[in-house]
């Protein structure tokens, strides 16, 4: 994990994988596996902040991209930005209708929000060579409002009615923050 | 050039980047994308940005969890296939993936998958089997429906010829009463007039209770709407005693009649039905003294 982000894996690779992905080699499944579900099992579990739902979702995230992979279009995107919005969708799909059980919206997202302000920067786990170098970039604004946007399942102007922020600050951040992120690859 | 700037900087791009945008949206965002290398350039950079951010919260997942997922994964994904198909294509996959260099995999990935197509052989089995179990209990149970009917049908005739019955035996023991009772009833004898001779009945009266019972012997047949009807005669004067059903008038049984207080006479006339308040005195037929 500590070579080569998954974003930036060369596309030869990643074509090779999702070919035989396509080819429905089940073996392909497993090197799948083995690069991404690290990945994909941090942001489902940030997302859903319990082990027992996060295995599910990812095993749901899993059996979805291999049926959708069919559809995945390699000229729209990298792989792994596909992968991850399944899986995030699906997490939050579950913490939404969870909410739901619970009753209240509203009371769910003032729960997760308190939830993040508080957990936000212990919850980082140092596995990742470079981790706190890499969100030491961020200031704390702009990693709540990515926070709110990428794992609370928030749009821009409800992450902005949230934070009391003007819509426009909330964009600026949130594009901010994004290229500071994608600087740190190149 | 002016244009694509202003939508770079309309947070549309962050928001695709985000997984914020409906299919539309994407394929709008798309389009822009494909037109303008600008915008093909900070989507990119977007895109990326987040995936670093996605890959900067993973977690090696907990012990157990590869071959717990990976295996269920693989038993669901090898599922839709045709059954047949798909155990060969699994045992090719498996041969393949062992010949790979992938030590700890074959065993945690090829385990889980020939146990979920026995478990579905024995599913579809235990299925066939339930349903032809089903079948046969539908029949036997219509069949036993249909003999529960039947039965049912029977048991209420049965009832009903049994209250038939005891209604009956109540009136013949009554009558049986009467008849042995000499000292109480008197046997009065009503002999045919001249117009009927064959006709004879007789009436058992009691003086003390004042009970009157018809029993008749013969009488003749009564034209439709007519019914005979018994007379006391006290003093001369004829009182109402009752008419007499028709299995009474056919001899079938005795009948109570109304009470009588005192007489020393019957007789019976024909009347319409329901009966007159007076005799018709034309259509006696049968008459007798105490």
């Amino acid at each position: 994990m500590s070579d080569l982000p998954l974003i930036s894996t060369p596309t030869a690779a990643e074509a090779a994988l999702v070919q035989r992905l396509r080819a429905r080699d089940q073996s392909a499944m497993t090197e799948f596996y083995d690069r991404y579900s690290a990945a994909l099992y941090g942001v489902i579990h940030r997302i859903v902040k319990a082990d027992d739902e996060a295995e599910d979702v990812l095993q749901e995230a899993l059996v979805k991209i291999w049926h959708a992979m069919e559809s995945y279009d390699t000229t729209k995107g990298r792989l792994f930005t596909w992968v991850v919005n399944i899986s995030r969708n699906l997490a939050i799909d579950k913490i939404r209708s969870r909410q739901h059980r619970v009753g209240s919206k509203t009371q769910g997202l003032d729960d997760s929000l308190a939830a993040q302000r508080q957990a936000a920067p212990e919850t980082f786990r140092p596995e990742h060579v470079g981790l706190q170098e890499i969100t030491k970039q961020l200031v704390p604004e702009q990693r709540q409002v990515i926070d709110l946007l990428y794992f609370g399942g928030f749009t821009q102007s409800e992450a902005a009615e949230e934070l009391n922020l003007p819509l426009g600050t909330v964009k600026t951040r949130a594009r901010t923050a994004l290229k500071i992120l994608a600087k740190l690859i190149r | 050039m002016e244009d694509f700037q202003t939508y770079i900087e309309s947070g549309r791009l962050t928001q695709y980047a985000l997984g914020e945008l409906d299919p539309a949206g994407q394929a709008e965002v798309e389009a822009w994308a494909r037109r303008s290398p600008e915008v093909r350039q900070e989507l990119d950079e977007l895109l990326a940005g987040a995936g670093v951010y996605a890959e900067v919260h993973a977690i090696t997942p907990p012990a157990g969890l590869r071959e717990r997922v990976l295996g269920r994964v693989l038993a669901e994904i090898g599922r839709p296939v045709d059954a047949a198909e798909n155990l060969v294509a699994e045992a090719t996959t498996m041969r393949v993936s062992a010949s790979n260099a992938y030590p700890p995999q074959p065993a945690a990935a090829a385990e889980p998958a020939p146990r979920r197509n026995e478990l579905a052989i024995a599913a579809s089995v235990a299925l066939l089997l339930s349903l032809l179990a089903n079948a046969l209990f539908y029949t036997r149970w219509q069949q036993a429906n249909t003999a529960l009917v039947a039965a049912q049908n029977s048991q209420a005739r049965f009832a009903q010829t049994s209250q038939v019955m005891e209604r009956r035996l109540t009136s013949t023991q009554e009558q049986l009463h009467v008849l042995r009772s000499p000292n109480e009833f008197k046997m009065v004898a009503l002999a045919g007039t001249p117009a009927h001779p064959q006709a004879h009945a007789r009436v058992l009266f009691n003086k003390a209770s004042h009970r009157v019972y018809v029993d008749v012997q013969q009488l003749p047949a009564l034209p439709a709407g007519k019914q005979y009807q018994l007379w006391a005669l006290d003093n001369g004067k004829p009182v109402d005693a009752g008419v007499l059903a028709i299995n009474t008038a056919t001899g079938d049984s005795l009948q109570l009649m109304k009470d009588i207080a005192s007489a020393q006479a019957f007789a019976m006339t024909v009347e319409p039905t329901g009966g007159s308040a007076g005799p018709t005195l034309t259509t006696m037929t049968v008459i007798g003294n105490i």
